[in-house]
């Protein structure tokens, strides 16, 4: 019964994709983003990481368009989606959270879901019934309404991905969701991501800087740095890789010269 | 609700519950409005009768802007331009050929014709509505305080162009002979309409979306909510109760002057929304509750009252100045109003709290997510 009610509205396909091809980002000639080409598939958890300022949220806003490439395309599932406005993307089945949370303060949790339910096309009624069911598969419900304002920061990041979830999205995207959280939300955020690809039937883009996160979890990964690509691959050829080690202890050394 | 029985079977008596647990809000504000005018009415006082039915029709007005400002939280300066545009159509519409010909110059279906009450009253709502999805349509992409000022300017439009349209309302003279009729019990019944629109709307899709919209517009974009759109839904339902007002007001003074809707109503409306609190439907009724009596209170004793033998007489324009004064005040220690952005409580158990969007409280007691 919950299952379908997750399942309405967009199709997940197992051969969905979401690609990005050559994208830039310029911002008064200088390059955010590079030539940066990225392919992930449905059921995937697909890993960006890079030191600060490498582009990777600029990367998101691109593919969730709240940023116009200077070049490049996006696709989802073989449409070319570059240039839509955000709210079209959204219906369209990408769903993402953001660094700041930016939860609906002043509306119960259970509405903060609701509003990503409702905005993907469904009625009040089978959305309040996904947000419930939604809060309750996080073990949540507890929450359910109380003032989103009134939550730790912890419990905020919960909510924000769950109203991501709540969209029945294609794909997932999430930036930075584990900034802030203690160790043990870290590893209830491990479980919860993991279990994301097969209850909701998406593909998950990871934005992360804890590499615990990102190597427990993803199945790919994609680095960048400076806003060009220098790897990709799985977790273990990540970590062996000289270019990935060298642009992370390099960077330390390279802002403080800056 | 029916809707509310999809899970588990309901007696009538359980449904019957959850449809009054639904409606709390507007009930009980409703039988507020219906007590006071029954006291009224049963005390036989006439200055007291004339000033509720004001009071009423501000509640009108006032749920008007609500509906606009409370769930988009964008500050509209301008909704006064469609009560003009209410107010005026009314006019042309029921006033009789004859008292037309003295100063109108209409066209000759209007000028020759007076409709009837009702359907007039209907019809001089919605064009006001009619023009707020016409100008809305640009005015609704913007945010922050340029849309605030967009709406000033509507106003000012309006108000220039009535102003100098002279065949089609008198000019800046009082147009009088609009047939009076409206009284407390007609101005109650179009004030209960506007508590039920308004609070339904804030429970459908739509006032979620929009309310969304006014925490984070960033996120409600990101989760699929267009917010021009959800605006202006919710600018021309707004627009369509200013109207009434307008015509509620003419229907009760029987007369019009264009300088009545300018700054002074503005500032009068826009303040009781912000003291009862302009993110729930019940801080929109108490804060006209609440600046009514306190204008009409300082009203008498400007016209001086006698206690316990002795006169007390305040100096002119202290209406003013009270309710300047009672607006900082309120400002400062209640930022968000009186009311808070809370709705009419649940006396009877489960979560009291109920928050302008009490849908899913309500709906979720009843029926648990998954069984």
């Amino acid at each position: 019964m919950a299952q379908t009610a997750l399942q309405s509205g967009v199709a997940n396909t197992p051969d969905d994709t979401l690609e990005a091809f050559d994208i830039s980002v310029h911002f008064e000639g200088l390059a955010a983003i590079d030539n940066v080409t990225i392919a992930m598939k449905n059921k995937e958890v697909f890993g960006l990481i890079g030191p600060n300022g490498a582009g990777k949220t600029t990367l998101v806003n691109v593919l969730t368009g709240f940023q116009k490439p200077t070049q490049g395309r996006v696709v989802l599932g073989g449409k070319d989606i570059t240039g839509w406005a955000p709210h079209k993307l959204g219906r369209g089945g990408l769903a993402r959270t953001f660094q700041a949370v930016r939860l609906f303060r002043d509306l119960p949790v259970v509405e903060n879901l609701e509003v990503a339910a409702v905005g993907t096309g469904l009625g009040r009624r089978e959305a309040s019934k996904r947000a419930l069911d939604i809060l309750k598969w996080m073990n949540f419900e507890q929450k359910a309404f109380d003032q989103a304002d009134t939550l730790p920061y912890g419990e905020e990041r919960r909510v924000g991905i769950g109203r991501a979830l709540a969209m029945s999205p294609r794909f997932l995207l999430l930036d930075e969701p584990a900034a802030g959280l203690s160790d043990a939300e870290c590893d209830e955020l491990m479980g919860v991501i993991s279990r994301i690809p097969d209850r909701f039937e998406c593909g998950v883009l990871l934005i992360e800087h804890n590499m615990r996160v990102i190597m427990g979890v993803c199945h790919r990964i994609h680095v960048i740095d400076s806003g060009k690509t220098i790897a990709e691959g799985t977790p273990d050829e990540i970590q062996a890789n000289p270019e990935v080690i060298r642009a992370y202890l390099g960077s330390k050394s390279e802002e403080s010269r800056a | 609700m029916s809707d509310a029985a999809m899970d588990r079977p309901d007696t009538a008596a359980v449904r019957m519950v959850a449809v009054v647990r639904f409606f709390w809000t507007p009930i009980v504000l409703a039988l507020f409005g219906l007590a006071a005018v029954v006291i009224v009415w049963a005390s036989g006082d006439g200055v007291l009768a004339r000033t509720i039915t004001d009071a009423l029709i501000r509640t009108v007005l006032v749920i008007g802007l609500y509906i606009f400002i409370g769930n988009s939280g964008v500050l509209a300066f301008g909704h006064i331009a469609f009560m003009l545009i209410g107010g005026y159509a009314a006019a042309w519409f029921t006033m009789s050929p004859f008292k037309k010909s003295f100063a109108l110059d209409l066209p000759p279906i209007l000028a020759n014709n007076e409709f009837p009450l009702f359907p007039s009253a209907v019809v001089a709502g919605l064009l006001p509505a009619l023009v707020a999805a016409i100008v809305g349509i640009p005015i609704m992409r913007l945010s922050g305080i340029a849309a605030s000022i967009a709406t000033f300017a509507v106003l000012a439009i309006f108000y220039t162009v009535y102003s100098n349209w002279d065949s089609w309302t008198f000019g800046a003279s009082t147009l009088v002979g609009i047939p009076i009729y409206v009284n407390m019990w007609i101005a109650l019944a179009w004030a209960v309409f506007a508590m039920f629109v308004a609070y339904i709307y804030q429970q459908t899709k739509f006032g979620l979306a929009l309310r969304a919209t006014r925490e984070d517009p960033i996120a409600a974009r990101a989760a699929g909510i267009n917010i021009p759109v959800q605006r202006l839904i919710a600018f021309v339902v707004s627009a369509f109760f200013m109207g009434i007002a307008g015509v509620l007001q003419a229907h009760f003074l029987g007369s019009l002057i264009v300088n009545g809707f300018w700054l002074g109503i503005t500032f009068l409306s826009l303040a009781m929304l912000i003291i009862g609190g302009q993110r729930s439907l019940t801080g929109a009724v108490v804060g006209v509750t609440m600046v009514s009596t306190i204008v009409e209170l300082l009203r008498q004793v400007e016209a001086g009252v006698e206690v316990a033998g002795v006169i007390f007489e305040l100096p002119g324009g202290f209406q003013e100045l009270g309710l300047a004064v009672l607006m900082i005040v309120i400002l400062i220690y209640r930022p968000a109003g009186i009311m808070g952005g809370l709705e009419v409580p649940w006396p009877f158990g489960g979560n009291r709290r109920v928050l302008a969007g009490g849908f899913t409280i309500v709906h979720a007691e009843r029926t648990p997510a998954s069984e």
